[in-house]
C-alpha cells in the first residue's frame, strides 16, 4: 500500500518536474510501436517504404494520442497555464496604463492592509524576548494590575509554578550624565527577574537572585541597547562602569540586545533595569502598596488550566493569612495577553483596511470588465474555434494573477516603507517607545493570503461575465449600442464602490473632526504662557523637606523678569501625572450617612490656581499657612459642588472620610471647572488638597510658570535659576503646550489613521469613478456623435453624460450614508465628549466631498466628448 | 452504465491481464488481446497509451525500459503488487456481471 503510494508520488512530480524527460520517452515510446507496426508490414511483403507509410496511416494522429496521455499524466495543466502566463504578459505589456492603474489600485489596497496587519503584530501578538515565551504568564490578581513585594516574594516561594517574577515602570530616577541631570524611567525589577523570564543579554550578565535582593539595597544596573549606544555613546568598557542614579553609584553588570521586546509590551523600552530596592522604593515593605506588576514561569509539563488552578490556591491561602483580601485570587492569567485596551481600535483598523482593499478590488474589477467588454470578439473567435469557457474563464484569471502579482510586490514594498517610518516616529511618552516592525512571515503570508484573494475578487466576476457572449453578434461586432439598461455589473460596482467609500469617508471625517475638537478644546486652564517644570527627588535624601524646596524653588521662579507667577503641584492636569481618580465614601457636615464620591484628586501649592487661571469662584486659595499640623482643607470644583451641594457653595462646609479616619476636612474654596484627565472627558467632579499637607512619598513634583509674554523665552532663565538650587534634583522644562501633547496623542493618531485610509478609499474610488465614467463615454462616442449631428447643445451633453454618472454616485451616497449611521455607533467609546458618532457636519461633509470629486471626476471625460466633431466620430466606426 | 465506461474499464482489465504472465511493451500488449481474442478485439493507439499511461499513473503498472528480443530498447510494462490485487477484483466483477447479463438474457 505505502509502496503504492510512493511510487504514485513518485511518478506525479517526475511528470511535473521533468517534463522534458517525459515528454522523450513517450515520443520513443510511440515511434517504437510505429516501428513494429512497419516491421509487420514488411513482414506481410511490402516495401519498407510502403510499410512505414501505411503504419503512420494506421496509427492516426500521433500528436493526438500525445495530447490524450499528457492529459492523462496532468503535463495538459501546467502547459497551458505557462502557456497562458506568457500569453497575457505579452497583452498586458502593451496596455501599460491599463496596468499601472490596476496594479496601484491593488498595491494600495494590499499595502493599507499590509500595514495594519504588522501594527497588530507588533502590538497585540508580539512575544516578548524571553526564553520559552509560551511558559510565562501575565498574572493579576483581584482586580490590581500590581501586587505588592511581600505578595511577590511569598507567590514565588509558593511553589505553585516553577517561578514568579515581577517589574515595575512607574518611578523615575534621575541619572547624572557628568553634565545634566536626566529623569530616567527604569524597568525596576525583582531579584530574580533575568533567571525567572530569561531576558537575554548581549553582553555581561543579568542580576544573579544573590546580589538582587531588594532588602539589601543592591546598587547594580543592565541598560538597554539603545542607552548604551546613545547615553553612554557606544562605550565599550560599558561593564563594570558606573552609573550615577539619584546621586549614587550603580555598576553596570548588563546590556540588553538590540531590537528587545519588553515584558511590558507596547513597545515600551526602559533605558535602565534596576533591582527593587529600599532607596529606590522606600514603600518596598509597604503590606497593601502596588510594586510589581507578576509574571508567572509555568513548570515544565504543567498546563495553563493547572498552573492558574494552584496559583489561586496559593494566593487565596496567603489572603487568609496576612488578609490582603485585595489580592487574593488570580482574575487573569494568560500567555502574552492581547492587550483589551486597543483591542476595538484595531479591529476597527481590521475592518476599514479591509473595505479600502473592496474599493481597490472594485476599480481593478471595473477595469477588467471594460477591457472584457473591448475583447469581445477575440474571445467569440476563441470560442468559436472551440476554446472552452473553463480555458477561457483561466486565462482570465492568470491574468488576474499577474495584475495581482505586481501589485501586491507594490504593496509589499509600500508596508516596508510604512515599517521603516513607524519604527523611526518618536511619541512624546516619558519612557521610550522601541517598536520593530518587520516583513516577517506572517506579513508575507498576509501579502500572498490578499493576493489571493484580490485575485477572486477582481477577475472571476469579470471572467465569468466576459465569457458569457452570444458568439454570432459578438463575431460581426455588434454592440449593445444604445442600450437602456440601468443595472449593469459595471453600475453596480461604481454604486458598490461610492457606497463604501462614503462609510470610510464618515468614519475619517468623524476623527478628524475629533482631532480638531481636541485641539481647539479648552482645557479650562492656560496652556500658551505656561511653562512646566518637573522635579524627580532623590529618594534617598529623605532628610531634605520637599514642600520647603518646592516653596523656594517657586519663590526664585517668581522673582524672574517675564514671570508673572509660579505654583507648586504635585501632577500636571491631562499628562500621564495627572493625578489620581478616587471613589470614596464620606460624610458631609458630620452626617452620619455617607456618600459615595467620585472624583478627581489633585494635590497643589499655594497660587496654583491663579498660575493656570482656573477662575476661583468663592472662598480662598491654599496659602502657606496650610501646614501639616494646620486645620486640614481642601477646594472643590463646580462640578462637585453640582453633584453633592446641590449647586449650593460649599465653602465653609466640612467632610470626613467614612473609610479611615484623617479628621475633618474643611472647604474653603471654590474653583471653575477644568479639565483632568482627557481633553474630551465628562467634566469630573475635583477635590484639591494642599501639597504640604500631603507630601508623603513625594518623589516628583512640578513647577508651574505663568509667564507673561512668550513662555518658550523663560525656559533657560528658568531651568538656571531651579538648578542653583540643587545639582542633584533632576529638572526637566517645558512648555505646557508639549507637555500636553500626550493627551492628544489618541486623537492624533486616530485622525492620522483613519483619515490616510479614508482619503486613500476616496482615490481610489475616484479613480475608479473616473475610469469608468470614460470608458462609458468612449463607447457612446457615436450615439453622442448623432445627438450632437441632431442639433444637441455642448450643454445637453454634458449633463447627458454626468447624469448618468450621477444617479449612480447618488444611489451608493445614499446607501453608505444610511449604513454609516449604523456603522458609526459604536465609535462613541473613541470621541471626545460632545461629539456625536452621527455628527451632522461629518456626514454633510461627506456628501460634498463625495458629490464634488465625482462630478470632477466625470465631467472630465464629459467635457471630452461633448466637443466631438459628429463627423469625424461617425466615420471612426 | 454508459457504452464507454464499459469499454474503458474493460480495456484496463484486458492490458492488466496481457502483462500478468510476463512484461510486455505496448505493442506487444496491443498484439497479444488480439490473438488471445481471436482477433476479435482490436486495441487503438489512440485508447491504448493513455490507457497505460493512466494505470502507471495509479500504481498498478510498473514501466521499464529494456532490449526487447531483436535488441531495441522499448518501454516494458509490469504488474505491480498493488496492479495483481487491482486485477483479481476486476476479473472477479467482470465475472460477476457477465454471469447477470448471460442470466438475463436467457431468462429475460
Amino acid at each position: 500500500m505505502l509502496q503504492q503510494w510512493l511510487d504514485v508520488v513518485r511518478l506525479r512530480l517526475r511528470t511535473f518536474f521533468r517534463r522534458e524527460r517525459v515528454e522523450a520517452e513517450l515520443d520513443r515510446e510511440l515511434h517504437f510501436h510505429l516501428e513494429q507496426q512497419a516491421l509487420e508490414n514488411v513482414a506481410r511483403g511490402m516495401t519498407p517504404h510502403d510499410a512505414r507509410a501505411a503504419a503512420q496511416r494506421s496509427f492516426g494522429g500521433m500528436e493526438h494520442v500525445k495530447e490524450d496521455v499528457r492529459d492523462v499524466r496532468g503535463t495538459a495543466a501546467v502547459d497551458h497555464i505557462v502557456r497562458d502566463l506568457r500569453y497575457t504578459l505579452r497583452a498586458l505589456v502593451r496596455e501599460p496604463l491599463f496596468v499601472l492603474a490596476a496594479a496601484t489600485s491593488i498595491a494600495l489596497g494590499v499595502g493599507g492592509n499590509l500595514a495594519v496587519l504588522s501594527l497588530a503584530q507588533e502590538f497585540l501578538f508580539a512575544a516578548p524576548t524571553v526564553r520559552e515565551p509560551n511558559q510565562l504568564v501575565e498574572i493579576r490578581q483581584g482586580g490590581n494590575s500590581a501586587a505588592s513585594y511581600r505578595r511577590w516574594k511569598d507567590l514565588n516561594e509558593s511553589g505553585a509554578l516553577s517561578s514568579v517574577a515581577g517589574y515595575s515602570i512607574e518611578r523615575a530616577v534621575n541619572w547624572y550624565s557628568g553634565t545634566e541631570v536626566v529623569s530616567l524611567i527604569p524597568m525596576l525589577v525583582t531579584a530574580n527577574f533575568f533567571d525567572a523570564t530569561g531576558v537575554p543579554l548581549a553582553r555581561g550578565r543579568g542580576f544573579s537572585s544573590g546580589e538582587a535582593d531588594a532588602e539589601r539595597d543592591p546598587h547594580v544596573a543592565v541598560v538597554s541597547h539603545s542607552f548604551w549606544q546613545g547615553g553612554l555613546k557606544g562605550d565599550s568598557a560599558v561593564i563594570g562602569s558606573v552609573l550615577m542614579l539619584n546621586g549614587e553609584p550603580y555598576v553596570i553588570v548588563g546590556v540588553l540586545p538590540d531590537r528587545l521586546r519588553s515584558v511590558s509590551g507596547y513597545g515600551i523600552s526602559p533605558q535602565v533595569y534596576l533591582p527593587l530596592s529600599r532607596s529606590l522604593t522606600p514603600d518596598l515593605a509597604a503590606p497593601h502598596a502596588s510594586i510589581v506588576n507578576l509574571l508567572g514561569r509555568l513548570k515544565p509539563g504543567q498546563s495553563l488550566r493547572s498552573g492558574r488552578v494552584e496559583l489561586d490556591a496559593a494566593a487565596r491561602r496567603l489572603a487568609r493569612i496576612d488578609g490582603d483580601t485585595t489580592m487574593a485570587g488570580v482574575q487573569e492569567f494568560e500567555r502574552n495577553g492581547i492587550p483589551r485596551k486597543i483591542l476595538p481600535f484595531f479591529v476597527l483598523l481590521a475592518v476599514v483596511s479591509v473595505l479600502v482593499l473592496g474599493i481597490a478590488c472594485a476599480n481593478v474589477a471595473g477595469l477588467l470588465l471594460a477591457r472584457a467588454t473591448t475583447r469581445r470578439r477575440e474571445i467569440a473567435v476563441r470560442m468559436a474555434l472551440g476554446a472552452s469557457r473553463m480555458r477561457l474563464i483561466q486565462q482570465l484569471l492568470v491574468e488576474g494573477l499577474w495584475l495581482a502579482l505586481l501589485g501586491t510586490a507594490g504593496g509589499l514594498a509600500f508596508s516596508v516603507v510604512f515599517m521603516q517610518f513607524v519604527n523611526r516616529v518618536s511619541l512624546p511618552v516619558p519612557v521610550p517607545i522601541e517598536l520593530h516592525l518587520a516583513p516577517n512571515g506572517v506579513v508575507l503570508g498576509g501579502a500572498l493570503g490578499l493576493m489571493l484573494l484580490t485575485i477572486l475578487l477582481c477577475a472571476l466576476a469579470p471572467a465569468l461575465r466576459a465569457t458569457r457572449v452570444a458568439l454570432a453578434g459578438a463575431l460581426k461586432q455588434e454592440e449593445p449600442r444604445f442600450t437602456n439598461r440601468r443595472f449593469t455589473m459595471r453600475g453596480l460596482l461604481l454604486t458598490g464602490q461610492v457606497t463604501v467609500s462614503t462609510i470610510l469617508l464618515v468614519t475619517a471625517f468623524l476623527f478628524v473632526r475629533n482631532l480638531a475638537r481636541t485641539q481647539l478644546a479648552d482645557p479650562g486652564f492656560e496652556v500658551a504662557h505656561t511653562l512646566v517644570a518637573q522635579i524627580g527627588f532623590v529618594q534617598s535624601r529623605s532628610g531634605v523637606d520637599r514642600t520647603a524646596f518646592l516653596q523656594s524653588a517657586v519663590e526664585r521662579v517668581r522673582a524672574l523678569p517675564g514671570v508673572r507667577t509660579a505654583a507648586y503641584a504635585r501632577g500636571v492636569p491631562l499628562t500621564i501625572r495627572g493625578g489620581s481618580t478616587n471613589g470614596e465614601r464620606v460624610r458631609f457636615d458630620g452626617r452620619t450617612e455617607a456618600v459615595h464620591v467620585q472624583y478627581a484628586r489633585d494635590v497643589v501649592g499655594p497660587d496654583y490656581f491663579a498660575t493656570l487661571s482656573i477662575r476661583l469662584l468663592g472662598g480662598r486659595e491654599f496659602v502657606r499657612s496650610d501646614e501639616p499640623g494646620a486645620p486640614r482643607v481642601a477646594i472643590v470644583n463646580e462640578e462637585f459642588a453640582r453633584r453633592y451641594f446641590d449647586g449650593q457653595s460649599p465653602v465653609g462646609h466640612r467632610f470626613r472620610y467614612a473609610e479611615h479616619d484623617a479628621g475633618d476636612f474643611e472647604i474653603v474654596g471654590l474653583a471653575a471647572n477644568s479639565k483632568h484627565r482627557t481633553i474630551g472627558e465628562e467634566q469630573r467632579p475635583a477635590l484639591y488638597l494642599p501639597l504640604a499637607q500631603h507630601a508623603d512619598g513625594l518623589e516628583v513634583a512640578f513647577v508651574l510658570v505663568r509667564t507673561i509674554t512668550d513662555a518658550n523665552v523663560l525656559i533657560v532663565p528658568t531651568r538656571e535659576a531651579l538648578g542653583e538650587l540643587d545639582r542633584s534634583t533632576a529638572v526637566e522644562i517645558r512648555p505646557m503646550r508639549s507637555a500636553l501633547a500626550f493627551a492628544l496623542l489618541p486623537s492624533q493618531i486616530g485622525a492620522a489613521v483613519l483619515g490616510s485610509l479614508g482619503t486613500l478609499g476616496l482615490v481610489l474610488a475616484m479613480l475608479g469613478l473616473y475610469a469608468v465614467v470614460s470608458y462609458t463615454v468612449s463607447r457612446r462616442v457615436s450615439e453622442i456623435a448623432i445627438r450632437v449631428a441632431l442639433g444637441a447643445t455642448y450643454g445637453r451633453i454634458i449633463r447627458l453624460v454626468i447624469g448618468d454618472a450621477a444617479a449612480l454616485v447618488g444611489l451608493g451616497l445614499a446607501l453608505g450614508l444610511a449604513i454609516s449611521l449604523l456603522v458609526t455607533r459604536p465609535f462613541t467609546m473613541f470621541l471626545v465628549a460632545g461629539l456625536s458618532a452621527s455628527d451632522p457636519l461629518s456626514f454633510g461633509g461627506t456628501a460634498l466631498a463625495l458629490a464634488l470629486v465625482s462630478l470632477l471626476a466625470s465631467w472630465i471625460p464629459a467635457r471630452r466628448v461633448a466637443r466631438i466633431d459628429p463627423a469625424l466620430a461617425m466615420r471612426l466606426e | 452504465m454508459r457504452p464507454s465506461d464499459l469499454i474503458q474499464g474493460t480495456l484496463d482489465l484486458l492490458i492488466l491481464k496481457a502483462v500478468a504472465t510476463e512484461p510486455r511493451h505496448g505493442w506487444a500488449i496491443a498484439k497479444r488481446i488480439e490473438a488471445v481474442s481471436g482477433d476479435v478485439l482490436q486495441v487503438k493507439q489512440g485508447s491504448l497509451y493513455p490507457a497505460l499511461h493512466r494505470l502507471e499513473q495509479q500504481g498498478w503498472l510498473r514501466a521499464d525500459w529494456r532490449r526487447n528480443e531483436t535488441g531495441r530498447e522499448a518501454k516494458f510494462y509490469s504488474l505491480t503488487k498493488a496492479g495483481r490485487t487491482q486485477l483479481v477484483e476486476e476479473v472477479t466483477q467482470w465475472e460477476r456481471l457477465s454471469k447477470a447479463i448471460q442470466l438475463t438474457l436467457r431468462n429475460a
